[in-house]
């Protein structure tokens, strides 16, 4: 209830009178008070778990940094970008590591799609479908790397097994550079087209069967209606999966840690390993953080390019 | 009155609770490293010293993954861990990041102290004239041989690596088994690996390390390479042997599928186990030499350290001077085959009788050599076993490896 607080006032007007304009100023700044209240906490722990980590990570990169020297830390400058522009093993992983996402992104991408078409037919009982189609996404990415390692293992796979009905010889996957980074790739697609299958499917339940009839009573066939209904509706669905996606192989670490160890020789070792290898195995730890930041400015560069285009869509 | 009596009792008796309070000293063990056995030893120090209790925390089953295991966890000062068991070629990293109490204060006379252990042991554990662990229990790297193929075709233990061949060639042709190989050793990028390199290296009587500078040798490396390349060519090792872990190796011999084996001395107590496939077909010897060479093989063992960040490092030094004691060696020797580290042990005719070819180990331990010891060491073991797992698996040349490797040592050691 509000009334007014003086009755001197000859005429009262209450989008100008003095008193409901000084209460409204009064909630508006109550209202941001508790805003900022309410939000301090996220803010908070943002700055501690995400802020902090980052500019820390930036300043060690800075720093000689080595456990192992016993010597205590010295300001740097540029010194570990500079040894990193010059250190042959540090361009290997960062190649190994972009050709992995310039394989497995277009390749989960294809697989995933047909997965979810697959899933989006009209089944009788759905869940089994459903769940075939969880279980690569709900296995640990360690245990999908030894999985992959066994399959391909020369002796007791299951690969080698199922060729020698083709071949005589048995093909010795990690003996070879190029095969073992091929049955990485294979690994990293089976394991991650699942997710990109979950995303098309949310994607694909959402295009209303109007259309695929307005469609058909125009003629178009099956092939027409997947080019020219499916494709175009699930346009977001399908930048969202190769976002994450490219992400998450910018990243990749676990899978060939347990199946090739990076081997043979260094030929599939990826950028997160060797971040992995200069701080926990060596110490060295402004060397793996000038290593490090260049994982995360490539993230980030990623990341814009998905913020741009989400802003971009209506 | 009586209950609020009562009430102050309890109260008392709550209070009263944390000076007598046990202490509980967590030791990190290999889950590889037979935890049971150790386990015993536990027990035997908690008996002996009421209010103490020890528990186990196993971690990875290779020396790699403990290191990272340790490494994350010590370089965040955690006082989780009280003791620490380190491979041999962790104490000078140890040393250098502080990680581990000095316990030349504990032993007393510090020289007088060592004199029991092997003369390896003792230098391995002394950095920069500190005590940085102590010795826990040897290990060596052994030739494992099929004692009843060997009788079999009338063949003799092979003293050169050349011999190892022809007589492993002999045997698989005889056999007429295509799963039989002749020799299983380790080509995975793994702590193992770095032996397999330097094993002929050595046997040549070079040396990678001296006085703290880099002395590598590019024709020894090169030989080594080709001495192990060569094994593949000829069908004596199998062709995957980029694959190989040191495991494997154990259950490619134990299963019956290698005539010869070359693998630490924990093999022996599983390869008598009744799941074996060779009980009682196993001889144990010293490693081969290469043509002219010497034969040598590649020191292994443990340490126990006691943890810079522990909370109760009087207990945990303690507890460490009793795990490295001859009752707690005799016990690791008779229950798991573990080597000791006091040379009287390998002569005691009740410990013998568990472990008869203990007497047989012990010019092997005493003339292994050590890898290089340095802070840096992972950096190290790195660039070996990376580069000699490509040039096994094929995806490399040897010379652009012994390239690779003494480029990148030079780097580590000037």
């Amino acid at each position: 209830m509000t009334a007014p607080t003086s009755g001197v006032t000859p005429s009262f007007d209450p989008s100008r009178g003095p008193t409901p304009r000084r209460k409204r100023r009064f909630l508006d700044a109550n209202d941001a008070v508790l805003a900022r209240v309410l939000l301090a906490p996220t803010f908070l722990l943002l700055l501690v778990i995400v802020v902090y980590p980052v500019c820390r990570l930036v300043w060690t990169s800075f720093l000689e940094l080595s456990l192992t020297s016993g010597l205590p830390p010295r300001f740097a400058g540029l010194e570990n970008y500079v040894s990193l522009a010059t250190d042959p093993e540090f361009w290997t992983a960062l190649t190994n590591t972009l050709l992995i996402t310039l394989i497995t992104v277009p390749a989960a991408l294809i697989a995933g799609l047909a997965l979810a078409l697959v899933a989006n037919l009209p089944f009788r009982v759905r869940w089994p479908v459903r769940l075939s189609l969880l279980i690569p996404w709900a296995i640990p990415l360690a245990f999908v790397g030894m999985i992959g390692g066994w399959f391909f293992q020369s002796d007791y796979g299951l690969v080698n097994d199922l060729l020698r009905h083709v071949r005589t010889t048995r093909i010795i996957w990690f003996n070879s550079g190029w095969l073992s980074f091929m049955a990485i790739c294979l690994t990293i697609t089976w394991k991650t087209s699942s997710f990109v299958a979950l995303v098309l499917l949310a994607g694909l339940q959402t295009i209303p069967d109007e259309l695929y009839e307005a469609a058909s009573v125009d003629g178009a066939g099956v092939f027409r209606r997947f080019l020219s209904v499916t494709l175009p509706m699930l346009k977001p669905s399908i930048a969202v999966a190769v976002i994450f996606r490219m992400i998450t192989s910018l990243q990749t670490f676990n899978i060939p840690v347990t199946m090739t160890r990076g081997g043979p020789g260094t030929s599939t070792v990826t950028l997160a390993m060797y971040i992995h290898q200069n701080t926990v195995d060596f110490l060295d730890l402004g060397y793996g953080s000038a290593l490090a930041v260049v994982l995360f400015l490539v993230s980030m560069a990623v990341t814009a390019f998905y913020l741009r285009q989400v802003r971009a869509q209506p | 009155m009586i209950r609020s009596a009562r009430t102050l009792f309890v109260l008392a008796a709550l209070f009263a609770l944390p000076a007598h309070a046990e202490t509980t000293l967590t030791v990190f063990i290999s889950s590889a490293l037979r935890p049971e056995v150790m386990r015993q030893a536990f027990d035997r120090f908690e008996a002996a010293n009421p209010g103490v209790k020890v528990t186990a925390q196993t971690g990875g089953a290779t020396s790699d993954l403990q290191a990272q295991y340790l490494n994350t966890v010590m370089s965040a000062k955690d006082s989780t861990l009280d003791v620490m068991l380190l491979d041999i070629i962790r104490p000078a990293q140890f040393a250098a990041t502080g990680w581990t109490v000095p316990l030349d204060k504990a032993v007393g006379d510090r020289t007088a102290f060592l004199q029991r252990y092997l003369p390896a042991y003792a230098e391995a554990d002394s950095v920069d004239g500190k005590l940085v662990a102590l010795p826990a229990f040897a290990d060596a790297m052994f030739l494992y041989y099929r004692k009843d193929l060997l009788d079999k075709y009338h063949l003799p233990v092979p003293k050169t690596w050349s011999e190892l061949a022809k007589e492993a060639k002999t045997i698989q042709a005889g056999e007429n088994n295509p799963d039989l190989q002749g020799v299983s050793f380790q080509g995975a990028p793994i702590e193992g690996t770095v032996c397999t390199f330097l094993l002929p290296y050595w046997s040549m009587g070079k040396t990678l390390v001296h006085d703290g500078h880099l002395t590598w040798d590019r024709d020894a490396a090169l030989k080594s390479f080709a001495l192990w390349t060569g094994l593949v060519k000829d069908g004596v090792a199998p062709r995957n042997v980029a694959e190989i872990v040191t495991d494997q190796t154990r259950k490619d011999f134990e299963s019956g599928k290698a005539v010869f084996a070359v693998l630490w001395s924990y093999g022996w107590n599983l390869f008598q186990s009744p799941d074996s496939a060779v009980k009682d077909k196993v001889g144990v010897a010293e490693l081969p030499a290469v043509d002219g060479g010497k034969p040598v093989s590649c020191i292994g063992g443990w340490q126990w350290g006691v943890s810079a960040y522990s909370k109760n490092q009087d207990e945990a030094i303690k507890l460490v001077r009793f795990l490295s004691s001859p009752e707690v060696a005799t016990l690791l020797a008779e229950k798991a085959s573990l080597l000791p580290v006091f040379p009287d042990l390998y002569k005691d005719p009740a410990v013998l009788q568990t472990v008869p070819w203990l007497a047989a180990a012990l010019p092997v331990v005493e003339t292994a050599k050590a890898r290089p010891v340095t802070p840096r060491y992972d950096e190290v073991s790195n660039t070996i076993r990376t580069q000699t797992n490509a040039v096994l698996a094929g995806s490399e040349t040897p010379d652009d490896a012994a390239t690779q490797i003494e480029a990148r040592l030079h780097r580590v050691l000037h």
